[in-house]
């Protein structure tokens, strides 16, 4: 009977439990800040470690390609896994210490329960705090989990999260400020104005030429208000003459 | 003969009544371009690096022309009723010169409105907003054009606060992304101007934030400005050129 329960104690004193969680970003509530160039946002990990209530429960922040060769041993607060070495030479560090206090569950409805991977700008180049969570120095791409130590021994861990890419900025010459080109409305305003200006100038050389060759002859068609009016010429009477007749 | 003098009196009445519209609408056209130029609108140290000398003067040559066409059409009432073919070509002259520089007018407004897209405001934003070593008093005038626009309307950038976070500007240069992934500004503020929860605001969280861009709210009174000037313009414009159409007819058939 002895032998079974050494045999189920070996394995929990060797080998750190692996939970089944993976560490991701908030999905809600949907966050503008959720990833800016230098933070991130994960969800806290409530009731993951429900089971380690003596732990300290550490995020281990590392670069994507350096994940699979953490080791889960190194303590935090050395220069190994220093927060202001990072990323060269040291390629994870450990921050956001927590206790299972931090992370009560069940996570009541209505909070907004985040951690902000980078928040502290304070103590970033201040090597006495070597679990700074400072801003992260560049766009990634990161993969985090989470480790719970019991003194300096790992007793428990997460999944490594998927790979977290931050935004990279564009400079603002790479805008182009030129005018779009011009819209339906203005060529229309300028076509249309173009053809009736047009218009009224043939319009108007048509009546000089007209009146030059008129002022030559021509007839009119309106007659002015006041016409001339014909007076009736009353000559002297042509008195019949009958004598003139014989 | 009759019927021929009906017809000349229909027409004298009808060129009548358009020289009294067009009379009436050059006031209306001279009074709301001395509004829009004696109301500058707050904007202006955001436009002033953009052409807006060009909305001004367009403004300024619509005052004149609308004076001018209000004279004018007294002469062509004047001209229409006496017949005088010398006046009625003295009218249609002066009123063709007025019609070429109100079309100017109108193609400058309009042209001067398809300028002004967000791109121009988003890069005059990033590039001198908060600027550190403000080149000249126009920028710190445009932070606080800026600053109060932010705050009056509750918006944030040009498009919105992830116009901060895809470029990088003069404010990037002195206000860390950790600390400020937008301005305070774009903040919810309470009544001392200290943002409602700085961590909320920072984070992004719906309500603690702006949101929308601000470029509904710029480019809102300049385009009914712009529109004013334009398309009114343009309208006074088709109908001037019926009356002056029907003038020249009329000018032909007097008799001299």
């Amino acid at each position: 009977t002895m032998l079974p329960l050494l045999l189920l104690l070996l394995p929990a004193a060797h080998g750190t439990a692996q939970l089944r969680y993976k560490p991701a970003l908030t999905k809600e509530p949907r966050l503008e800040g959720l990833r800016t160039a230098s933070t991130f946002v994960l969800d806290q990990p409530r009731c993951v470690f429900k089971d380690y209530g003596n732990a300290d429960i550490w995020l281990v922040v590392a670069l994507d390609q350096d994940a699979s060769t953490f080791n889960n041993t190194a303590g935090p607060g050395t220069p190994e896994t220093a927060f202001q070495s990072f990323p060269d030479p040291v390629r994870a560090y450990m921050t956001l210490n927590a206790t299972l206090v931090n992370y009560p569950c069940p996570k009541p409805d209505g909070d907004i329960t985040v951690l902000r991977v980078g928040s502290e700008t304070s103590c970033a180049q201040d090597v006495t705090r070597p679990t700074c969570n400072g801003p992260l120095p560049g766009p990634g791409p990161y993969r985090v989990k989470f480790l719970a130590l019991e003194g300096s021994v790992p007793v428990a861990e997460t999944a490594w999260s998927e790979p977290i890419m931050l935004k990279t900025a564009k400079s603002p010459s790479s805008i182009s400020a030129t005018g779009s080109g011009h819209s339906a409305g203005m060529i229309a305003i300028t076509t249309i104005l173009s053809i009736l200006f047009a218009i009224l100038l043939a319009g108007l050389v048509a009546m000089l030429v007209f009146w030059s060759s008129e002022s030559c002859g021509g007839s009119s068609s309106f007659s002015k208000p006041e016409s001339v009016t014909v007076r009736r010429y009353n000559t002297h009477h042509v008195y019949d003459q009958p004598a003139a007749r014989l | 003969m009759a019927k021929s003098d009906d017809c000349v009196h229909i027409l004298q009445g009808l060129l009548v009544f358009g020289n009294v519209v067009i009379g009436m609408c050059g006031i209306a056209l001279t009074a709301e371009c001395i509004y829009f130029v004696s109301n500058p609108h707050d904007l202006s140290p955001l436009l002033k690096t953009t052409e807006d000398s060009d909305i001004n003067a367009a403004a300024w040559i619509s005052i004149f022309v609308g004076l001018a066409l209000f004279a004018l059409s007294i002469l062509g009432i004047i001209g229409v009723i006496k017949a005088s073919r010398t006046l009625l070509l003295v009218y249609i002259i002066l009123m063709l010169i007025t019609f070429a520089f109100e079309m100017a007018s109108c193609i400058t407004a309009a042209t001067h409105q398809d300028s002004l897209t967000p791109d121009l405001f988003l890069k005059q934003m990033l590039e001198r907003y908060q600027k550190s070593e403000p080149a000249n008093n126009s920028d710190n005038q445009l932070t606080k054009a800026w600053d109060e626009l932010m705050l009056q309307n509750h918006c944030c950038g040009v498009l919105g606060p992830s116009d901060w976070q895809d470029y990088t500007s003069a404010f990037r240069l002195t206000h860390s992304d950790a600390d400020y992934p937008w301005p305070r500004a774009c903040c919810v503020l309470d009544a001392q101007g200290l943002p409602v929860n700085l961590d909320g605001c920072k984070l992004g969280v719906p309500g603690y934030y702006n949101s929308n861009g601000c470029y509904d709210a710029i480019s809102g009174p300049v385009n009914t400005h712009a529109w004013g000037v334009a398309w009114f313009g343009f309208a006074i414009l088709c109908w001037t050129f019926c009356v002056l159409l029907g003038t020249m007819f009329y000018w032909s058939g007097i008799d001299y």
